[in-house]
């Protein structure tokens, strides 16, 4: 029996049972031997008795479509089927047919459900619905994230005793009671005390000396002028490391905490920082103290060691995209002031923009360059030569600082990525009314924009024109089609499962979800860039449904942090970071969990196949 | 010592009503389809290889049902040898038994009941069927002048027919040897796990995957008969 045993734990979820319930799995088990070609299961045939694990050999998992029998998965030795008829008592929805002689172990369905009942990591795993088990293979991740800094709530953290000053009080008298009760920020609040709304803000020790001090005013200056109002605040519910990378954007210390409403407490980074040692906030920080270009050398490298550190403990993907958004918007800031103070002031506002995957705050531990700028329309005819020289020397840099070039050249030293306000609305309006291939590949990079820098508010010129994309039918289908082109690799899995067959996890894997995201998004006129939040925000108005924006949104993260795990490997080993992955070489929950993904990708493709109506376009 | 004799003629002549009803069968039908019928896998230790010198020290065995092999049916049991008998070290290093462990053992005659159970109404299935089939015949027919009923297969014997139709068929080349014999040779060289020390039980079930292995081909049509695999593979 040690045999079977030992063979389950190699696999999930049996690795998580203890080594009573695998030996009890085991000595119930039945075996089973089948010759190639012969069908185990039969779609809309009698419902599985057993759970089926492929001991030896291999299977085919086939689905009819129309008059086409297409084998969309194939399973090999530690991976399970049966399942879903298994658990619901009903029909088999796909075929399983043994694709060589196969040896399989097969669970009774009393043990199977028995040990469900016992078990959850089990009754996770076969979960009968595709969704549930992505979704329940993150919370498991997620489970065993860092505890200090993925675990903790701001409501843990809150210590201090607050203290309250009215607006109309002085300067004076909030700096007497800061230095009488040894603490560095108050509350600032009229009756009804501690209830957050509009007139709740805050005062700290930096605003006494930057808002006051510094700026001359005297002693008996009322709270409410020189105060934050209202104050950003975040429920004791929030994570702590919500709440630190929240003061990383805002470039914030203190953060009022409430608890339905009230104010309960105040929360400062430090009390954050207390509880680990690996701070994504000392980027920035170091990006304001480096004298000169020389110290932000390795920056990049700093920047993907923080991500790395973020990967180990566990951090979700949209989070790990903040830090480095932070860190990243942080050093472009810094170049662009330092240039703006060398070659002078600009002849007019403009913005600086990233784009493509910095401008969805999906970067990874390389980023190529991907940016644009847009100056104002009213501008004299010098500030052509004005922009032109502070990008080229913005994209110097950059690649200074370990930014690569762009290889397709969309950066802003090009000059048509370099232009006024006017003629990017009519870039981005032609665009949408002529979609073409070259339009549409423009647009899935530049719509997903987002300004770092500079006074030009970018968003209110152009969101008004992509909004114009959402009801715009030709455009939309087109772009759906474009959105279809790549498939998930699902067909290759049987060869995959044979020799080492490499799979591209970017173009074949999180790429198709950006574009599906990017699809959804514009057609229910939202703003968002981020794939996340566009999938989370568009599912009421789009063409998708609740359970499928959320089983994209799990396929993306998943995908995601297996490309950057991948990644994480390859830097470790001194390698360029590249998006191939060998499949064979992937641990069996890696390849479970990827093989799933793409299987939902796939799905949500062919329905927007079927909305769009895909296959009729000329 | 007259006692004992006496004693043993007696049991001879009065065969247990367990070893009477197993006989009677009935047996599988030979025109139904081999996965229809239920099977025994067994295997035995003895203290050696000659059924009229050496012993049984243990008996494994395992059932296997609508061609599926029934972990839940596993069954082992060591075996007292009779009172004098040493076990040779020879032996007891293979099988890891020690004597204290065969000396606490069951009888054959405690044993017997279980055993008849395990193997009644169905067709058994051993690999080289002459040792066991011939330590557990001695076994019966000494202590009750039984002997074993019922169709036998014998997993060796189908391996040598398997190669045989391999060679008439051209799959391999005909001055391929035959397979080693050897169990667990056989079983790894059909890519087929082999269950860990060798013990009777163990070696029960890497016969019992063995013998689907070689059914599953001896089946490409679904159609193979009981009668037929007899015919392959019977003793």
């Amino acid at each position: 029996m040690e045999e079977i045993t030992s063979f389950l734990t190699g696999y999930p979820p049996f690795d998580q049972l203890p080594p009573q319930a695998v030996t009890r799995a085991a000595r119930g088990m039945q075996i089973e031997y089948f010759t190639a070609g012969q069908t185990i299961l039969e779609f809309g045939g009698a419902p599985a008795k057993f759970l089926y694990i492929v001991r030896k050999g291999g299977v085919d998992l086939l689905r009819e479509t129309g008059s086409e029998i297409e084998i969309f998965d194939t399973l090999g030795p530690g991976e399970a089927f049966g399942y879903p008829s298994l658990i619901r008592d009903q029909a088999p929805a796909v075929t399983v047919r043994a694709h060589t002689e196969t040896l399989a172990y097969m669970l009774p369905s009393e043990l199977f459900h028995r040990l469900r009942e016992e078990n959850p990591a089990f009754h996770r795993f076969f979960a009968a619905v595709a969704f549930d088990r992505l979704g329940f293979a993150l919370k498991v991740r997620q489970d065993r994230a860092d505890p200090a800094l993925f675990q903790t709530r701001l409501g843990d953290l809150v210590r201090r005793s607050l203290m309250v000053i009215s607006p109309d009080a002085t300067v004076r008298e909030a700096a007497q009671l800061m230095s009488k009760e040894g603490i560095s920020c108050l509350l600032v609040d009229l009756p009804p005390i501690g209830i957050l709304d509009h007139n709740t803000g805050i005062i700290t020790d930096r605003d006494l000396r930057n808002r006051v001090l510094a700026a001359g005013l005297p002693a008996d200056t009322l709270v409410r002028e020189v105060m934050t109002a209202p104050a950003l605040s975040l429920s004791t519910e929030s994570l702590a490391f919500e709440g630190l990378l929240l003061m990383l954007e805002r470039g914030i210390h203190h953060l009022p905490i409430s608890e339905q409403g009230v104010v309960v407490g105040m929360v400062t980074n430090t009390d954050i920082l207390r509880r680990q040692s690996r701070s994504p906030v000392f980027l920035p920080r170091q990006v304001d103290r480096a004298t000169g270009l020389d110290e932000l050398r390795n920056y990049t490298d700093q920047v993907a060691m923080t991500v790395s550190g973020l990967l180990d403990a566990g951090a979700r993907i949209a989070d790990i995209g903040r830090v480095v958004a932070v860190a990243h918007d942080a050093l472009h800031r810094r170049l662009l002031r330092d240039i703006e103070m060398e070659i002078g002031p600009p002849p007019v506002p403009y913005a600086w923009v990233v784009l493509g995957s910095e401008g969805r705050l999906e970067q990874t531990l390389r980023t190529d360059q991907d940016n644009a700028l847009i100056y104002a329309d009213d501008a004299p005819p010098e500030a052509a030569a004005y922009f032109r020289k502070l990008a080229h020397m913005m994209v110097e840099q950059l690649v200074a600082c370990g930014f690569p070039r762009c290889p397709g050249d969309v950066m802003a030293t090009n000059p048509q990525w370099c232009q006024p306000l006017a003629s990017w609305q009519a870039m981005f309006r032609r665009w949408i009314d002529v979609p073409e291939e070259e339009a549409l590949l423009r647009s899935s990079i530049f719509f997903d924009y987002r300004q770092l820098y500079g006074d030009l508010d970018a968003e209110a010129g152009l969101r008004p024109v992509i909004a114009r994309s959402q009801g715009n039918t030709i455009f939309l289908a087109r772009l759906a089609r474009a959105a279809l082109r790549a498939t998930p690799p699902l067909t290759f899995f049987r060869s995959v499962a044979l020799d080492d067959e490499r799979i591209d996890l970017k173009t074949r894997g999180t790429a198709m979800v950006v574009d599906l995201a990017r699809l959804f998004a514009l057609e229910a006129g939202r703003t968002e860039t981020g794939t996340l939040s566009r999938l989370q925000a568009s599912w009421p108005t789009a063409s998708v449904s609740q359970a499928a924006a959320e089983g994209l949104a799990d396929a993306f993260e998943l995908l995601s942090l297996l490309r950057l795990r991948h990644q994480q490997q390859q830097i470790a080993r001194g390698e360029e970071p590249t998006n191939l992955v060998v499949f064979p070489q992937l641990s069996p929950l890696e390849r479970r969990e990827l093989k799933e993904s793409l299987q939902i990708i796939a799905r949500i493709q062919r329905s927007v196949a079927m909305t769009y109506q895909t296959g009729r376009l000329g | 010592m007259v006692f004992l004799r006496n004693w043993d003629l007696f049991r001879k002549r009065e065969r247990p009503a367990v070893l009477q009803a197993y006989e009677a069968g009935p047996w599988p039908d030979p025109r139904s389809h081999w996965r229809d019928a239920s099977y025994v896998v067994l295997d035995v230790e003895t203290s050696g290889l000659d059924p009229r010198r050496d012993v049984l020290l243990a008996i494994g065995l395992v059932g296997i049902e609508g061609g599926r092999i029934r972990l839940d049916t596993c069954w082992r049991t060591l075996v007292r040898p009779p009172e004098g008998f040493l076990v040779d070290a020879s032996s007891i290093r293979i099988h890891n038994l020690t004597r204290a462990e065969v000396a606490e053992a069951p009888t054959f005659d405690a044993v017997l009941p279980s055993l008849i159970d395990h193997l009644a109404r169905r067709i058994l299935v051993v690999h080289v069927s002459q040792v066991d089939v011939g330590f557990l015949n001695r076994a019966l027919r000494t202590n009750y002048g039984g002997r074993l009923a019922g169709p036998i297969i014998d997993t060796a014997r189908l391996a040598m027919r398997l190669h045989d139709r391999a060679q008439i068929l051209g799959e391999i080349a005909h001055e391929q040897p035959a397979p080693a014999i050897q169990l667990r040779a056989l079983a790894t060289s059909m890519g087929l796990p082999v269950f860990g020390e060798h013990d009777a039980l163990n070696d029960a079930l890497t016969t019992a995957q063995l013998f689907l292995a070689q059914a599953a081909r001896l089946d490409p049509k679904g159609n193979l008969s009981i009668k037929s695999l007899l015919r392959s593979g019977g003793v």
